[in-house]
């Protein structure tokens, strides 16, 4: 009785995961094949026992942990039991050749259903991608997304002191970097540098990078890749769970607490819920030498979610809030040519701050809103049909250093207040296979305004955004081979209004307001193949257009933001030219994986991405203020191209000793001043040995690890000439970390603890995409204690 | 019955949602001009002869804010060997009725500091002869003296110092920083 209520349950959850069940029936030789993975070390599990009812088929894993069954079609219960380990079972409706993998959790750790990675929202197969899951997520727990995101190779940040990390994906990062939060693309104000995603990292069970133009199915702004921030699926089981995370850091007394309470109800097993809940809070960051003042920062976050799941349809809402404070080193705000050649100079902060938790201005002070529905409704000759409708809301007021008794001194008042609001709708419809055809055609529109609140500055002038786009994803698999194209048509509507001021010469100011419209349609096309030389051994490769039409701030941004004077390139253009215009790139990469053998496993990604039109800043000719000299960072248009390759290899040098290593290099050119690029991240190499000890699993204490990590960035050299950056690129640096992690099983709870060490040889260091580089050194040594509790109050789920 | 749900008027409703959130909010509106809550437009610098005669004021001016249109620039014109009394003024022309931020320069002087520095040196002396609650000099107050006649500049910087005020021009960042051409004759 029990077993048939938990394999309903899990066929539930698969129907929301498993897009593609198909219909088609082919007679009794249909492969149903897999791989048995423990959970936390991704090692195949070998002679793990696969049974398929009804026919009690049963077989044992091989030497890999892979397991192969034929099958006539029709739906099985499969189930896979391996000593020390919690059994999984599911069901699985077999039409055509099947791969489902296993990832078994240590017994204590009780039933959670299948694991189908990566298929609620599917990533485009022929693209590189990698994924953040499991320990590998676990050891970034307490960082910004940003920050975490760079343990991928080929990911990295631009980052504005210890608490703001923005993606950077093949050296393209903000407008052209989508990052999708639980199946919704995040929109705010993106646009910034020193704009962090405002997103909770502790939402996530699972953060997956697509590297490259991912246009076709994420729009336009994938011109360099996508973030996919993909929360647990909802509990499927009976019961009430909860996870708690707690996060300290030694550097900067950082303190985080995270966590979610899941539930299904036994009577309702189609309802399904959960809340979330963050707090975090930091304090001032510690270089080497000194304490950087007012770096601290705090979050506050929550998120619900509910659902209602049957086999042919399902409804999910979802809302989340994430308010964010964030110190900014006061030191790093210096305002006119002067003050910053003398900061420059100076090579650190005046002051030596006392630690503290204490956020003085400058701060950012941010709240963004997500609230979702999607449902979805499937059926056997009619395919599966998705529809997400979503509202987000994102305030972000900057405080500047002002004088307390200024009227908004009193008041206190931020200097810049943007609000965005933005509602995206998006309908995929996944038709049923047809002959050895699967594919998704979308629809997608996007409502947008923007606003900046009376009495603050106008940066980004008022604008009203509309984007509709049409998409057709097909696949076709023959044997070993799977091909798939895309194409997509895009529709943007942007109307800014901005304020102009004047005065005439009797000293009176007049106000005026410019209104501007720009429409483009931009195409976007993808063609790719993944090809299976050998069951070890996958060759992927892929090109893409895609056209993105220009954003506000590309056109319109104008003033003083964090301490630099910004222009669009539509201010300062000269009379007669015409307005910026979209930018296209043609993107292509290679990818080779080995997967599944004993010893050898890694992918390298080699990539090239050529961008016309790309919009980027250039320092101009320095411009008088009453605050002295600027020196004004414009955007402007050239053709550029981006080559690289990222590689990461895992050697397996015995049992239980695992050395990986990786490495990234990206060469990005200015084609039409045949120059470098600026800020393009420096060649970043790391190396680790891991050693783990499985141990007995009825033990107190289990799954023991050590790791040792280097690693090491090259100075960037390719820059462009010294006129277009205040300050040299800095020295490469090589940094050493360790971590240390065990089980301790409390009563029936297994703790996961671990103790990372960063940075432990206290090495001085600035690294060239740190906006901080020219004011200050970055992090010191920092040790962090990391606590994972999961916790399990359901009475009825079954442990084995 | 489900497939019923397939209908495109279905995905078309869905589609046309936005549009319901749009006709509630007010897309139309346009930025209003209210100012940048800590704008300066404006630096004045008023000298009176210590014994007697009209004062001479200059003024640097960029009533649209950074960018746009270029500042307008006087030039001191000053009798050469002379001293005067100085008086620093910091305006907001933008608003109505015109603000004076001087004052809150004034109430907060143990945060600010005003540096002078003519060029070629020899043009002119400036001493602050104003004192915060510390003790510190602020420099809205000023004695000039000047040197024999003469061509230069003179820059005048407003150093706004919230943290570690120690008398030098090194903490903290320029809240306004202007060069007057300077002519003694």
């Amino acid at each position: 009785m029990l077993f048939r209520f938990v394999a309903v349950l899990l066929l539930a959850g698969l129907c929301l995961g498993f897009a593609q069940v198909g219909a088609a029936q082919n007679g009794c030789s249909l492969s149903l094949a897999g791989r048995v993975t423990d959970h936390e070390s991704r090692q195949g599990l070998v002679g793990a026992t696969v049974v398929l009812r009804p026919g009690e088929q049963a077989t044992q894993t091989d030497a890999d942990g892979n397991f192969h069954f034929h099958v006539c079609a029709g739906t099985y219960q499969m189930e896979v039991r391996f000593i020390g380990y919690a059994t999984e079972r599911t069901e699985v409706r077999v039409g055509a050749a099947v791969i489902r993998n296993f990832q078994l959790h240590p017994d204590a750790v009780t039933l959670r259903g299948a694991t189908v990675r990566g298929e609620r929202v599917q990533a485009p197969l022929a693209q590189a991608s990698s994924t953040l899951t499991g320990q590998a997520l676990q050891q970034t727990r307490g960082q910004a997304l940003g920050e975490a995101l760079q343990k991928l190779p080929g990911v990295t940040a631009i980052q504005t002191g210890p608490s703001i990390f923005k993606p950077m994906i093949h050296g393209l990062h903000s407008n052209r970097v989508a990052i999708m939060n639980n199946g919704v693309r995040q929109e705010g104000q993106q646009w910034g540098q020193e704009h962090g995603p405002e997103i909770d990292p502790f939402v996530a069970s699972e953060l997956t990078v697509v590297k490259g133009a991912a246009s076709i199915r994420y729009g336009t702004d994938a011109v360099g890749g996508v973030v996919l921030v993909q929360p647990k699926a909802l509990r499927d089981s009976a019961g009430v769970g909860a996870d708690v995370n707690v996060v300290g850091m030694s550097n900067n007394g950082l303190g985080a607490v995270s966590a979610a309470v899941d539930g299904n109800l036994a009577r309702l097993p189609a309802l399904s819920w959960r809340l979330q809940g963050t707090l975090k809070q930091a304090g001032n960051t510690r270089t080497p030498d000194y304490r950087l003042d007012n770096t601290g920062f705090q979050e506050r976050n929550f998120s619900a979610a509910v659902g209602w799941r049957k086999d042919n349809y399902g409804v999910e809402a979802f809302f989340s809030q994430f308010n964010s404070r964030l110190g900014i080193l006061s030191a790093a705000i210096v305002g006119n040519r002067t003050d910053l050649e003398a900061a420059i100079a100076r090579g650190r902060p005046t002051t030596d701050a006392a630690f503290s938790y204490q956020i003085d201005r400058p701060y950012q002070q941010l709240q963004h809103n997500l609230a979702k529905v999607t449902g979805f409704l499937k059926s056997a000759n009619g395919g599966r049909f998705t529809a997400t409708i979503a509202n987000q809301q994102d305030f972000r007021d900057e405080y500047d250093v002002i004088r307390a008794s200024s009227d908004a001194g009193r008041r206190n008042l931020p200097q810049l207040s943007y609000q965005n609001y933005t509602t995206t709708t998006d309908l995929v419809w996944d038709h049923p296979a047809a002959g050895q055809f699967r594919g998704s055609v979308g629809l997608s529109g996007t409502y947008q305004y923007n606003r900046y609140a009376g009495g603050t500055r106008q940066f980004i002038p008022f604008y009203t955004n509309w984007t509709g786009g049409a998409f057709v994803l097909e696949r076709w698999q023959h044997k070993r081979l799977l091909l798939e194209a895309g194409l997509r048509l895009d529709r943007r509507d942007l109307s800014t209004r901005r304020l102009t001021r004047g005065y005439v010469t009797d000293s009176s100011s007049y106000y005026g307001v410019e209104r501007n419209r720009f429409q483009f349609w931009t195409p976007s096309a993808s063609v790719g193949a993944v090809y299976d030389a050998n069951p070890h051994f996958t060759l992927r490769a892929d090109a893409g257009l895609v056209q993105r039409a220009p954003a506000a701030n590309e056109r319109y941004s104008q003033g003083v933001h964090s301490g630099i004077y910004e222009e669009g390139y539509d201010i300062s253009r000269p009379a007669g030219s015409p307005p910026l215009q979209p930018e296209t790139a043609y993107n292509l990469g290679i990818t080779t994986t080995l997967h599944d053998n004993p010893r050898l496993n890694g992918e390298v990604t080699v990539y090239q991405n050529f961008i016309n039109g790309y919009i980027y800043q250039v320092i101009g000719e320095p411009i008088t203020t009453i605050q002295g000299t600027f020196l004004p960072w414009r955007f402007q248009q050239t053709d550029a191209v981006f080559r690289g390759v990222d590689a990461t290899l895992d050697y397996q040098l015995a049992a239980n000793w695992l050395l990986n290593g990786k490495a990234a290099l990206i060469r990005a050119r200015n084609r039409t001043l045949n120059s470098y690029l600026i800020y393009v991240p420096a060649d970043r190499f790391e190396l680790s040995l891991r050693r783990e000890w499985a141990g007995q699993s009825t033990a107190r204490t289990g799954h023991y690890f050590a790791l040792l990590r280097g690693t090491a960035v090259r100075r960037q050299t390719r820059v462009p000439s010294n006129e277009y950056d205040p300050q040299p690129a800095p020295d490469g640096y090589a940094l050493l970390g360790a971590e240390i992690g065990a089980t301790v099983r409390l009563g029936n709870t297994p703790v996961e603890v671990s103790l990372t060490g960063a940075n432990l040889l206290n090495e001085r260091y600035r690294d060239y995409l740190n906006r901080f580089r020219y004011f200050a050194n970055d992090m010191g040594r920092n040790v962090i204690l990391r606590l994972h509790i999961p916790l399990n109050f359901s009475s009825t789920a079954s442990t084995n | 019955m489900k497939t019923t749900l397939f209908r495109p008027s279905f995905a078309a409703a869905l589609l046309a949602l936005p549009l319901l959130f749009a006709s509630c909010k007010k897309d139309k509106d346009d930025p209003k001009p209210e100012d940048d809550n800590e704008l300066i437009t404006t630096v004045r610098y008023t000298l009176t002869p210590a014994n007697g005669g009209s004062a001479v004021t200059v003024e640097w001016k960029d009533l649209d804010g950074d960018g746009g249109t270029a500042p307008t620039i006087g030039t001191l014109r000053l009798a050469p060997n002379t001293t005067y009394t100085g008086a620093v003024t910091f305006l907001d022309e933008t608003k109505n009725p015109v603000e004076n931020t001087t004052d809150e320069v004034r109430e907060e002087s143990d945060e600010h500091l005003l540096v002078f520095t003519p060029n070629p040196a020899s043009l002119m002396t400036i001493t602050r002869t104003d004192k915060d609650k510390n003790g510190l000099e602020v420099g809205l107050a000023t004695r000039v003296q000047t040197g024999a006649a003469a061509s230069g500049t003179l820059k005048i910087q407003l150093r706004h110092q919230p943290d570690g005020k120690d008398g030098s021009a090194t903490p903290g960042s320029d809240d306004a920083n202007v060069t007057f051409p300077v002519v003694l004759q």
